[in-house]
């Protein structure tokens, strides 16, 4: 398969699965509470795997400095998004220096 | 007719995003090129696939063989499929095909947080806020990887620790979300299994199976 079929495959999985139910309108079969909650389960999680080490540890460095003034932010800023992204930065570039 | 607040405070939203989105797409254009794609499929497959985690899966398994990166691509895509079912509650029924079909396609980690943030918190019309976040989140990836895969190894993105900073924004997209005994739950739940399967999946299956189980056993929690 060349680099160009391959790309043009990838790009058919990916998007078979994102128009999996916007296709057409039609009830979900998926409960009501899950995908409440999906979208924080999903962006927790991908928060979390980029700082974990193979063996399901936080990898300490400036990330993990970013993810504590995040959380910091998010405290100070009412779960603000800005707050969140201002305060993990200033975490984090001061964690670079250190 | 769309709603011109909507699709403008979906770009404004979007748009404190984009430099790290930008950087992002830097790193990616120059991975691809330094793995050996040309920098027109580089910028080819940002537009084709257009996922970040389905990209970076292809250029790094490249060398394994098309099987190892179809089968990373499944793991991350799956993903998307209670993606597009949450965001399909939140459409209405008589959004044309076309509509849909264009929301499907940059139906992303990035823009689908802003929507559903901005569907719970204010009053926007949801197909076209997303509408304008994507159009911010669509040239910012594809002006990176370009830019990324012209200047090649002429530059370092990772000298300003950008790509390390991915995490902080997906803490920024889940942190409106936290509200109530089951949110907390939830996300408790997402780190500790995000940790486990760091240790016992694949890379490319461990988000998807952390947030399905999290969101799964936290949905049987009352708030």
């Amino acid at each position: 398969m060349t680099d160009m079929a391959l790309v043009v495959a990838v790009g058919i999985v990916t998007f078979a699965s994102r128009v999996s139910y916007l296709w057409r309108p039609r009830r979900t079969t998926h409960p009501q509470p899950f995908l409440d909650l999906f979208p924080l389960a999903l962006f927790v999680s991908l928060a979390t795997v980029g700082l974990a080490t193979p063996d399901g540890a936080f990898r300490v460095g400036p990330g993990l400095a970013a993810a504590v003034g995040g959380v910091v932010g998010a405290a100070v800023g009412r779960r603000s998004i800005v707050w969140v992204l201002a305060f993990g930065s200033a975490a984090f570039y001061l964690a670079r220096l250190l | 007719m769309m709603d011109r607040s909507s699709l403008l405070k979906g770009i404004r939203d979007a748009a404190g995003l984009a430099p790290a989105l930008f950087a992002f797409g830097v790193l990616f254009g120059v991975l691809a090129v330094d793995r050996g794609m040309s920098p027109w499929l580089a910028v080819a497959s940002s537009a084709i696939i257009l996922s970040g985690a389905a990209q970076f899966a292809l250029v790094g398994l490249l060398p394994a063989g098309t099987g190892a990166v179809l089968v990373a691509v499944t793991g991350l895509a799956l993903r998307h499929v209670p993606m597009s079912a949450a965001l399909a509650r939140l459409l209405p029924a008589d959004l044309s095909r076309v509509r849909r079909l264009a929301l499907a396609y940059v139906l992303v980690d990035e823009t689908f947080g802003l929507t559903v943030v901005a569907a719970r918190r204010s009053q926007v019309v949801v197909a076209d806020y997303k509408t304008g976040a994507d159009v911010m989140l669509v040239v910012n990836w594809l002006a990176g990887t370009a830019v990324g895969a012209g200047l090649g190894s002429m530059v370092d993105p990772t000298r300003f620790g950008l790509g390390e900073l991915f995490p902080l924004l997906f803490l920024g997209l889940a942190a409106p979300l936290v509200r109530g005994r089951r949110a907390w739950v939830t996300a408790g739940l997402a780190v500790v299994g995000a940790l486990v399967a760091a240790q016992v999946l694949p890379p490319a299956w461990q988000v998807t199976a952390a947030a399905v189980v999290a969101a799964g056993v936290g949905s049987r929690f009352h708030d």
